[in-house]
């Protein structure tokens, strides 16, 4: 399969993105603002923590916030240069399966129970390639093996109840792929999956993203799979992104506190024991009760009075973006 | 250092039922044959994949699932041959912290009413020394007076996690399982938990079984280190000697599937082929010899026993026929 064209100009270009959710106790901004691109062919982590926004982000794209009571009410999603927010359901739908592709967390509610494998996959087929029956099936085939299924012809005709976690997740891969997307968004790809598993799925992702040159964002709350997987990464806290940087620089020197005190925390297998892990104190702000500043002052051991008066704004210096008053400086 | 919990050939079957008359077909062996030793203050990590058996066997030395057979001994007292009254009693010495702080908390109750019905139920103390000693934990597991009237639905997953370890802490047992505890937290706050843990541990003496299935939080938290794959344990090692020298080839591939959250380190990756197999049919001889990069033709026909691989102050063994003398 060949490669993609690959230019200077984004493939996706997220700007000022903002999504509201109306609840019982209040208005919610999930997404308060939020701007990046991704490249062609890129692989892209978006991280943070449970409710910093990253799925609704993945899902605002994909244009699947559920409407009410969910809404984007500013800022534009362009794909390859096309405006997404506002196009009406019908176009949505052309573009999701044979543009952009997903992968969700559980592969078991993603997958109907009640088909098999194989009508599953030449469905996406038949809607977005025009190709049908034997052909279809054939292409499906030949994508389980892509992903590293052992005798696809027999399984493809299998339930979903009757295979295995990472086989499920590998048939969601088999599934996105299908179509050639340009951009394939991974939503906690290997997170119910066992580590032996993950590393097998992650590899078979990787792998694909090289020799297809689909472009993935993947969202983690795994910084170690983001390390090993991904060329740049966004950094997400309560609803906005604090810090993206390419891959090397972003691990070797996290310039906002947050990044830093999330590497700091990751439990890794170390070779000198130590007393006490690093934390980061306090928890995350309720999104109702913001405080009027950056999210991150409360539990940020550099904060000022002008941490908890002004929101910090991006601040852009060779290639990575950090919104903080008093970024780490270089280590 | 004094033995506080020794398991003996612990066996722990589900029947399985089929047929027309819906009778028993087989057995799954969910914990086959496991035997460890924890001492007094410590605490052993218990590892493996889902499906692997840590959570029953955790279960199982509390007599939450009714061991099929073995042994369990807890300070002296022999926990599987208990009848109830005395099971209750016994009790008071174990407890066991849940993996997911918002179904293990009951959420028509208020935290006063979660902590205060342990004691109650075990009749310790007044009123007044009962509503002491609930103060008294809230602060220890570091939450704040005025939560005891407040709901579980308030709360953070890091705050209820707190909270099930302060309702575990209420009768001062001697042992307690921590099935999965920190696993469904965000990492900035599953290291305050671990630290929380730790220092429990520390200051009160109290042994802990603790199950995960990650490493990396295990080795932290652990003085030794068991490794489960089907059932069965494969591996067990003081920490130092089971990350250091990690000798089932099980671990070696587990330990080699960790992320590394470094990206100027290029991991040389030993993937493992397949998936688990399925515990009601598991393969004969070696359970893993289905996915080992070592196999042999002795690992089918014979289960391996146990051998001893390290030295005196880090004992160490393993079950593989790869370290067996020929």
């Amino acid at each position: 399969m060949s490669r993609h064209m690959r230019s200077n100009k984004p493939l996706l270009s997220v700007r000022d993105l903002v999504v509201e959710f109306s609840t019982e106790r209040g208005l919610v901004r999930a997404i308060d603002g939020i701007s990046f691109d991704v490249m062609h062919g890129e692989t892209m982590g978006l991280v943070g923590e449970s409710g910093c926004g990253k799925s609704v982000t993945s899902l605002a794209i994909l244009g699947l916030i559920p409407s009410p009571p969910g809404r984007i009410t500013a800022g534009s999603i362009q794909l390859n240069g096309r405006e997404l927010v506002g196009l009406p359901e019908s176009e949505y739908r052309r573009i999701r399966g044979s543009e952009i592709s997903m992968i969700f967390q559980e592969p078991m509610t993603a997958l109907n129970p009640v088909f098999t494998i194989a009508s599953q996959m030449t469905d996406v087929l038949r809607r977005h390639q025009k190709i049908r029956g034997k052909q279809a099936k054939n292409r499906a085939i030949e994508m389980l093996e892509l992903v590293g299924i052992p005798s696809p012809d027999k399984r493809i005709n299998e339930y979903p109840h009757q295979l295995s976690g990472g086989m499920r997740q590998r048939v969601m891969i088999a599934m996105a792929l299908s179509c050639n997307p340009k951009l394939l968004l991974a939503d906690e790809p290997t997170t119910a999956l066992d580590v032996t598993i993950q590393a097998q799925v992650m590899e078979q992702i990787v792998k694909l993203q090289h020799e297809l040159g689909t472009a993935v964002v993947l969202v983690t709350h795994d910084l170690g799979v983001v390390a090993e997987s991904c060329q740049r990464a966004v950094v997400m806290y309560a609803g906005r992104i604090v810090e993206q940087a390419p891959i090397i620089p972003l691990f070797k020197n996290p310039q906002h506190p947050y990044t830093a005190g999330l590497m700091a925390s990751i439990p890794k297998i170390r070779t000198d024991k130590v007393l006490e892990l690093p934390t980061i104190p306090g928890t995350v702000p309720d999104l109702l009760h913001l405080p009027e500043g950056c999210r991150f002052a409360d539990r940020c051991q550099y904060s000022d009075d002008r941490c908890h008066k002004e929101q910090p704004n991006n601040q852009r210096k060779d290639n990575r973006e950090v919104a903080c008053f008093h970024p780490c400086e270089e280590a | 250092m004094s033995v506080l919990l020794e398991v003996k050939n612990l066996k722990k079957h589900f029947p399985i039922h089929g047929g027309l008359f819906h009778r028993v077909v087989g057995q799954l062996k969910a914990v086959d044959d496991v035997s460890f030793v924890l001492d007094k203050g410590k605490t052993m990590g218990l590892v493996g994949e889902s499906g692997c058996g840590k959570s029953t066997l955790g279960r199982a030395v509390l007599r939450l699932h009714e061991p099929t057979d073995g042994t369990v001994i807890l300070d002296g007292v022999d926990i599987t041959k208990l009848e109830s009254k005395a099971l209750v009693d016994a009790r008071k010495d174990m407890q066991i912290i849940f993996q997911d702080p918002y179904a293990s908390l009951s959420p028509r109750r208020t935290i006063q009413q979660t902590l205060l019905e342990p004691l109650e139920t075990h009749h310790i103390g007044t009123a007044k020394s009962r509503q002491q000693k609930i103060e008294e934990l809230l602060d220890i597991v570091g939450l704040r007076k005025h939560v005891l009237h407040r709901y579980p639905h308030e709360f953070s997953g890091g705050q209820r996690q707190r909270i099930g370890i302060a309702r575990a802490l209420t009768l001062e047992p001697k042992f307690i399982v921590a099935d999965e505890a920190v696993s469904a937290l965000d990492v900035s706050v599953q290291s305050q938990v671990l630290n929380l843990i730790s220092n429990l541990q520390k200051t009160l003496g109290i042994s802990f079984l603790f199950i995960s299935h990650d490493l990396a939080v295990v080795q932290h938290i652990s003085d030794d280190v068991g490794v489960m794959y089907l059932g069965r344990l494969v591996e067990k090692a003081t920490t130092t000697s089971l990350y250091s020298e990690p000798r089932h080839p099980y671990t070696k591939a587990l330990l080699s599937a960790i992320p590394i959250p470094d990206p100027t380190i290029k991991n040389q990756r030993q993937i493992l082929k397949g998936d688990v197999p399925s515990p009601l049919n598991p393969p004969s001889g070696c359970t893993f010899r289905t996915r080992c990069p070592e196999a042999m033709d002795i690992c089918a026909a014979k289960v391996p026993l146990q051998v001893e691989v390290g030295s005196k102050n880090e004992p160490h063994w393993v079950a593989c026929h790869l370290y067996e003398p020929s």
